[in-house]
């Protein structure tokens, strides 16, 4: 009779939830940036780490004075750079300085331009990187035009320009910034932080609501409090993953459409341990937040009592952050990895990081489970104490006090 | 007749507050109880140790001949002084979920709730918001939620505190079909004309005790006082019974509060030296006044 009622409990907060106003908003929202997301990145392409660059040749520099210096450049910088090359061998200084500026009559506008001497004629800056392009360039083109004036063959000429191709040796594994793992775990952060919030405040209001309206005294007339609890935690976290699911679902398809999926690596570790993370999550603030909203019989009393809650999702949440994009090995980082309250956010991240073990993934999961467990239990006999007080906060010391009082008649 | 509930010597501290001292209240089956008392006297603490919301000290709850559980509790109907309903579930939804509470099968607790929905006369509100519902129409889905599980026993804790002339109406209604129906209820209530209008049995309680119980008539009958009233021909007399005193008087008549052993023939005959009496009505004190004569020895 008890799992029956628990899922009728269950039922009329799905039900309720889905369909208020700002829940139906904020999925659409949500359903929204998740698609819309992959499509903008589709339409707005990114030039994959190539830049634009504008290069004025000055009189001797253009092909047709028999220099090679464009196919040069474009050989040396392709990775780097897309070159458009502008003759201005017959330009006048200042029509130089003004396609260099921006305003030459004819609408030319270079980033540079290369002049005899040679000289690079910048605007207000140098461009390091790009400097030191066009010179290695410039002095390629003046090593081959040596070798001819030699008269080496070009395969001679080939052999003393072509570079020494140098490898590297670790002795440890390379630190590389993995920026893809990097993003996951800030993802997998992101959700294990804002997702349990969410939706246990939604668990507080509930309560609250029921305890304010004094419906709770009809409810438990007919069922216990730990069914009534069970039910909301149920509930509440159903709808949360089914507000996942819709949002994740349609990121995907919108990936799926575009062929734009393409995962790291071997994800799925990462997806499973954020997935049993953050319903291990979401039960624990889901209870906690319940249990905070039947120690008060206001809405207006709750921001006093989300404060013991907000601390461990704070401290959760900056070293997860650090461990994202840096420090995914610290004491920090790990001792709060084994801590259940803090443990969804900052397992994902060392797991997108490769910063844990199996044992230890395994540990921390089972330490996030057992606390559930232990959470819920001792919520539901603080619950039967604290659910009928009205008037002023109870407070953590009579709550406690509370669990040794005798429940029922 | 066998006793739906019996509570014996009940009692409840709050800290430094005795909510229950002793309280005993009986309700025969299908009977209803008229359960009074002034503000903070413990019937609502009653009603709840009852349904087990709240643990007792000492005592004893019976339920059918056996001590109350969970079983015999999931057949009691519970109406608060507080009302409570889900403000954002539409009326029959929520009729339709208490019931499936109270155990019924989906199927069973929509069609009870179809049928309670036309009872309490919402049906044209069906689908509407209990928060879109005036007061009045709350208090009718409340005593639906209260019913739709067809309980055996009612517990009523104020019913008709708020309700308009017609809502009351449809309450006294509901009320007596379950009495007939086989249905025990207790309720409370300020309104004495109304209890004494419903119910002959009425259980007065005062700082957490019974003070009285059984039938209003003999509670009436017990008291050691009686109410006479002269309609006078005319001006009302100045006149004072020599066993009793003038406690009202308005045009033309004048009521007198006697003590019951007093000669009512005696007594007419005093005052009908005095003045022309056109009409005489001699009776034992209503319940509000026994109500009072009662409550007035609790010193709290």
């Amino acid at each position: 009779m008890s799992n029956r009622m628990i899922v009728e409990v269950a039922k009329r907060e799905v039900v309720v939830r889905a369909r208020t106003k700002s829940f139906r908003i904020i999925t659409a929202l949500l359903l929204l940036v998740a698609v819309a997301a992959p499509v903008a990145v589709r339409l707005w392409p990114s030039n994959d780490g190539i830049d634009e660059v504008s290069i004025g040749l000055g009189s001797g520099m253009t092909t047709d004075d028999g220099a090679d210096l464009p196919a040069m450049l474009v050989s040396m910088g392709q990775q780097r750079y897309d070159f458009t090359f502008v003759d201005l061998s017959d330009a006048s200084p200042a029509e130089v300085d003004a396609a260099i500026i921006g305003e030459s009559a004819e609408g030319l506008n270079v980033d540079v331009v290369v002049e005899p001497g040679p000289t690079l004629a910048w605007k207000d800056r140098v461009d390091d990187e790009l400097g030191f392009l066009i010179a290695s360039a410039l002095r390629q083109q003046g090593v081959l035009d040596r070798g001819a004036e030699l008269g080496l063959t070009d395969e001679q000429i080939g052999a003393i320009v072509t570079p020494t191709t140098v490898t590297d040796r670790f002795v440890e594994e390379p630190d590389e910034f993995d920026e893809t793992a990097s993003l996951l775990a800030m993802l997998g952060l992101m959700t294990a932080f804002i997702i349990p919030q969410v939706f246990g405040q939604l668990a507080l209001q509930s309560v609250v609501e029921e305890k304010s309206s004094g419906v709770v005294e009809v409810l438990l007339g007919q069922i216990r409090p730990r069914t009534l609890l069970a039910g909301k935690i149920l509930g509440i976290g159903v709808l949360a993953v089914c507000q996942i699911a819709i949002v994740v679902g349609g990121m995907v398809g919108a990936l799926l459409l575009l062929s734009d999926l393409e995962l790291p690596g071997s994800p799925w570790m990462f997806v499973a341990v954020l997935s049993i993370s953050l319903l291990g999550g979401m039960a624990s603030y889901i209870t906690l937040y319940a249990l905070l909203g039947s120690l008060i019989s206001r809405q207006e009393d709750a921001a006093q009592v989300m404060v013991p809650v907000f601390l461990p999702l704070m401290a959760g949440y900056i070293v997860g952050q650090t461990a994202a994009f840096g420090a995914a090995d610290s004491l920090a980082a790990k001792v709060l990895t084994f801590i259940p309250l803090t443990t969804p956010m900052l397992l994902p991240v060392r797991v997108a990081r490769n910063a844990i073990s199996g044992v230890e993934i395994a540990v921390a999961l089972g330490l996030l489970v057992l606390s559930v467990a232990v959470l819920v239990r001792l919520a539901e006999r603080l619950y039967e104490f604290t659910l009928l007080r009205k008037g002023t906060r109870i407070g953590w010391v009579e709550a406690f006090r509370g669990l040794r009082a005798p429940s029922g008649s | 007749m066998a006793l739906r509930l019996e509570v014996v010597d009940l009692h409840k501290r709050y800290d430094e507050v005795l909510a229950l001292d002793g309280l005993d209240l009986r309700v025969p089956e299908g009977e209803m109880v008229g359960f009074l008392g002034p503000n903070g006297a413990g019937k609502s603490t009653a009603m709840r140790a009852i349904l087990g919301l709240v643990s007792i000290d000492a005592g004893r709850i019976e339920c059918n001949g056996g001590p109350i559980g969970e079983e015999a509790r999931r057949h009691i109907g519970y109406m608060p002084q507080e009302r409570g309903l889900y403000q954002r579930m539409m009326v029959h939804e929520q009729i339709s979920y208490f019931g499936r509470l109270a155990g019924l099968d989906g199927a069973t607790a929509n069609r009870r709730a179809d049928e309670w929905v036309d009872r309490v006369g919402l049906s044209d509100r069906r689908d509407d918001l209990i928060q879109e519902l005036s007061v009045g129409n709350q208090q009718r889905v409340q005593l639906a939620v209260s019913l739709v599980h067809e309980p055996n026993l009612l517990l009523l804790d104020e019913p008709f505190a708020g309700l308009d002339p017609v809502a009351v109406s449809t309450m006294i209604d509901v009320m007596k079909e379950q009495v007939a129906s086989g249905v025990s209820v207790v309720f409370s209530s300020h309104q004495l004309d109304l209890v004494q209008d419903l119910t002959e049995n009425v259980t007065i309680i005062a700082g957490g005790t019974t003070r009285a119980s059984g039938r209003v008539s003999e509670l009436r009958n017990n008291s050691p006082r009686r109410i006479l009233e002269i309609e006078w021909v005319g001006e009302a007399p100045t006149w004072q019974p020599a066993a009793g005193v003038a406690t009202t008087s308005r045009s033309g008549a004048t009521t007198y509060d006697v003590a019951a052993d007093t000669d009512p023939g005696a007594l007419i005959a005093e005052a009908a030296q005095v003045g022309q009496i056109a009409s005489v009505r001699y009776e034992p004190p209503g319940l509000d006044d026994i109500f009072l004569e009662i409550v007035g020895q609790d010193p709290s």
